[in-house]
């Protein structure tokens, strides 16, 4: 069969993503090495990254704390097929629960044999520590932090 | 004056890759749109309103589907919505059209579906411009790749192996092979399913979904439109959609579907249904990657944590069992975006219709489950429940 | 046609709207959030009161395909229902009044908002922005290659106009400068100081014939409207409108060639749809005000025409100065709501506003149109 009969269409679109102060404040955080976090005046839930209002108490949050660099490994999973623009694999991609922290900080992990797929899912079980390495030049993005290494 | 509403009309088109298409994207819809008109048995001209999905960025056109419904000729003026919730597009479609008829103001309204993926080079990176910006997005998630959290939590908790996932998929393909609208219609064996391509651990190519191509659509009328027809309707009787957070982190369990949950017990209220297992004659849920369909069937409440595999493995949501899931083949076997995602409604409405391919009817079917989900990391849910409305049915 | 009987009417409890400023230092889902908190404020509702979430955005501003996933919860979504609409704010108001008409919930929530995640140092860059997004939206084979956007659009259909002499540039600058100067002075001040027709002639041409000061002021911001079933209503503070009638229509693409010649279609199917449901039978002389959405002088006359209203008093048609002040993109919809009812509120609280507002995505192409009829209690 001919190939079928296609137009290009290219978006070709950059955009300034607005950061807002709460999500600044934990960029500026971030260049500094510390991990910011917010809670909730109401359930007290804490929130890493940080949110500007509480989704189910529907209030402004308030306090802020800093997080230990540190956490267990939630969940994650391995990269064997990527996508255009996006990182080479194979790469790792986790969800950390820093101490005190009630949500997940979804990262990079590293530190895993990637030689044989089925074995990814037992180097690093449920709850491993990880902590986190951060990059040498921070510019105020989540990638300032470089990414997370087991931490033994 | 308040009326209820029901699904009165269905029409899908088959489905194949993007490569094999032969037809256009409007193409498509027309036939899809024309056939649920068709089987209405109304005029194009007697429709109040048009319902269409969009998910720009996947397609070429920032809502496209502003100059799709002009081009399927049904009428100058007639006004169209488009709405864009990702993966609960397509069902949310007929819960707006729903509502629009249930207040009253609107008596017939089509919902369509087309063909998100059509003509996208890399849905994954396409995807990744959902993943939350800033926070999330430069970790390098597509679509499979936060999907596959949920299995890798799924698989720590319950300790499921990959058999047990293949053996998911071996029985969704099964079933679409009698779909004469799936896109894949081969069956496989357990063994190549674990021998697939990985491509986020524990998922392998046969374990996510197809890109496909097709379009489906809906007529939505009032039981006043219902009743006066010859054939059943399927009556719209309770519905929901439920939300979760956006950020990948703000989900409380990656290995229970709460947010599913929770609205599972919203819309049973709703229906009045008492014992799910007992009342669903069939069942449609989106489960586009094969962990998904066990912990939808076990947050939908039809078994307990972790016996999602076991009650795909025991049959009984076969044909014949006594809870048929899937019988189109679910999106394992097609998804087309939001004709996919408008699918599991229209597979269920037409079972209660008695409307559905001869090889996939429920004999008897009157009351069905349709379910759908999507955006990032699953973050939204949809459900419907119909119920079979025979033209002599008194309100 | 199909048979179709009034339907229920709807309270307008709550409204709110953002500052509208040229940019935001902000996320948009704060943005989303102080508007739905301020509106829920207004009848001293909490989020569990809220049924139904209807949101209006559109993703390529915001940056993010299915950007909604960053704003629903702002808008009241978490665990609960909600939809999320490519459209004007004007269509959120109409899906959720349905919910609450239907009965499936007592009070329901519309919002709109509108920060596009980029930064321009003036409304020349601004344009250029959301001009590219417009092109976008158009027809990818034949439209977009040939630079069609909402502003070309806007300038093909005044320079048809133009050349059906029945209208003046000279008038069109009067039409402006009024609009703006009004905005100017209002309670919401617009973007723009006053200004008088001769300023308007001598602005920048943008796209012949229009100049710069004949195309909307773009603002950003969120707006909000908590509407509640009448029973519900009895029992709240806050505001004390109705919306009786609502109706909508979405006009023809480029081929066919309406949105060039009878630009005014589109809002007439809209009106009579939602004077019909409102049981009016001769809207020129049972309303009060209006709150016009012209992105343009051309279309002053053409959707006045539409909506039956061209004999009402000027000072009566747009006080507020409508999107030539102050356009905020998909928020204008709820905006104009608001805007209609606060002129009730302070010069006819039991009087009858009619709210009109289109999407500017693709100009009069394609163009959806949402007409309301509200009336003071």
């Amino acid at each position: 069969m001919t190939s079928p009969l296609t137009q290009t269409v290219h978006w070709d679109l950059t955009y300034d993503v607005h950061l807002g102060n709460t999500w600044g404040r934990f960029m500026q955080g971030l260049r500094e090495q510390k991990i910011l976090a917010n809670t909730c005046p109401d359930c007290s839930r804490t929130f890493v990254p940080p949110q500007a209002y509480c989704e189910a108490c529907f209030v402004r949050t308030e306090q802020w704390t800093e997080l230990p660099a540190e956490g267990d490994l939630e969940v994650f999973t391995v990269v064997w097929q990527g996508f255009t623009g996006g990182p080479t694999p194979p790469y790792a991609v986790g969800g950390i629960r820093l101490a005190g922290a009630d949500t997940l900080l979804m990262h990079v992990v590293t530190g895993l044999d990637f030689s044989d797929p089925s074995t990814v899912r037992d180097q690093l079980p449920h709850g491993s520590r990880v902590r986190a390495v951060w990059a040498e030049d921070r510019t105020g993005q989540i990638l300032d932090i470089s990414h997370f290494e087991p931490a033994g | 004056m308040a009326q209820r509403a029901a699904v009165v009309g269905v029409g899908i088109t088959d489905a194949t890759s993007p490569r094999k298409q032969t037809r256009s994207h409007l193409e498509l819809c027309q036939e899809a749109a024309w056939a649920a008109v068709e089987h209405a048995g109304i005029s194009p001209a007697e429709l109040d309103g048009v319902v269409v999905g969009n998910i720009d960025g996947f397609e070429g056109t920032v809502l496209g589907g502003k100059h799709i419904t002009r081009l399927l000729g049904l009428g100058p003026h007639l006004p169209m919505v488009v709405l864009n919730t990702g993966g609960t597009t397509g069902g949310n479609l007929m819960q707006v059209a729903a509502r629009m008829v249930r207040a009253g103001t609107h008596q017939r309204v089509l919902c369509l579906g087309g063909p998100t993926f059509f003509g996208v080079r890399d849905l994954q990176s396409a995807i990744n411009t959902n993943s939350p910006m800033i926070v999330e997005q430069p970790l390098g998630m597509g679509g499979f790749h936060m999907g596959a959290f949920a299995a890798s939590a799924y698989q720590a908790r319950h300790g499921t192996t990959v058999e047990d996932l293949a053996s998911v998929v071996v029985a969704d393909h099964q079933k679409a092979a009698r779909n004469p609208y799936a896109h894949l219609r081969y069956t496989l064996t357990e063994t190549e399913v674990v021998e697939g391509i990985p491509l986020s651990s524990p998922l392998t190519q046969p374990m996510v979904c197809p890109v496909s191509t097709s379009a489906a659509a809906m007529v939505v009328a009032s039981d006043d439109v219902a009743a006066a027809r010859r054939t059943p309707s399927a009556l719209i009787r309770a519905m929901g959609t439920s939300s979760d957070p956006y950020l990948g982190g703000g989900k409380g369990d990656f290995a229970v579907m709460e947010n599913l949950a929770a609205l599972a017990r919203r819309v049973y209220a709703l229906a009045d249904v008492r014992d799910p297992r007992a009342e669903f004659d069939v069942v449609e849920v989106f489960a586009p990657y094969v962990h998904m369909q066990p912990m939808q069937l076990e947050a939908l409440g039809f078994c307990g944590p972790g016996e999602g595999i076991d009650l795909i493995r025991s049959g009984a949501t076969d044909a014949g069992g006594d809870l048929p899931t899937n019988l189109s083949g679910g999106p394992k076997c097609t998804n087309a975006g939001v004709a996919g995602e408008l699918a599991p409604y229209a597979y269920t409405a037409l079972q209660v219709m008695g409307d559905a391919p001869e090889a996939i009817q429920v004999p008897g079917a009157r009351t069905g489950l349709a379910h759908g989900t999507g955006g990032s990391f699953f973050q939204f849910e949809n459900l419907a429940v119909f119920s079979q409305l025979t033209p002599q049915e008194q309100r | 046609m199909s048979n179709r009987v009034r339907p229920g009417p709807v309270h307008v409890v709550g409204l709110a709207c953002t500052p509208l400023l040229p940019e935001q230092d902000a996320v948009l889902d704060e943005l989303v959030f102080d508007a739905v908190s301020a509106a829920l404020a207004e009848c001293a509702l909490r989020k569990p009161d809220v049924g139904l979430s209807v949101l209006a955005s559109m993703d390529v501003p915001d940056g993010r395909s299915i950007s909604s996933g960053l704003t629903t919860a702002a808008a009241a979504g978490y665990l609960s229902d909600s939809y999320r609409l490519e459209a004007d704010s004007g269509s959120a108001v109409a899906a959720a009044a349905q919910a609450v008409a239907a009965g499936d919930v007592e009070v329901a929530i519309a919002v709109g908002v509108h920060n596009p995640e980029h930064h321009a140092e003036d409304d020349a860059g601004r344009r250029r922005f959301l001009e590219q997004l417009s092109n976008l939206a158009f027809e990818p084979a034949f439209d977009r290659p040939v630079g069609m956007t909402a502003q070309t659009v806007y300038g093909l259909q005044a320079a048809h106009a133009l050349d059906s002499g029945n209208v003046s540039l000279d008038h069109w600058a009067e039409l402006s400068a009024a609009a703006i100067t009004r905005g100017a002075g209002g309670r919401r001040p617009g973007r723009r100081g006053a200004v008088t027709a001769a300023d308007v002639l001598a602005s920048a041409p943008v796209v012949t014939p229009l100049l710069d000061l004949m195309l909307p002021a773009p603002v950003t911001g969120a707006s909000a409207v908590v509407l509640a079933s009448p029973a519900r209503a009895a029992r709240l503070l806050g505001r004390s409108a109705v919306l009786t009638g609502i109706g909508q229509a979405t006009g023809d693409h480029t081929w066919t060639g309406e949105w060039l010649t009878h630009p005014g279609a589109t809002t007439a199917r809209a009106a009579a749809d939602a004077y019909r449901n409102a049981g009016l039978a001769d809207p020129g002389t049972e309303v009060d005000v209006v709150e016009l959405s012209a992105p343009t002088p051309a279309l002053h006359g053409p959707y006045l025409a539409a909506l039956q209203l061209q004999g009402l008093a000027p000072d009566r048609v747009c006080p507020s100065g409508g999107l030539a002040s102050a356009h905020a993109g998909l928020a204008n919809g709820i905006i104009r709501l608001l805007e209609a009812v606060e002129w009730l509120e302070q010069h006819q609280p039991r009087g009858r506003a009619v709210v009109h507002s289109v999407d500017t995505i693709t100009g009069t192409v394609s163009e959806e149109s949402t007409v309301a009829v509200v009336e003071g209690i």
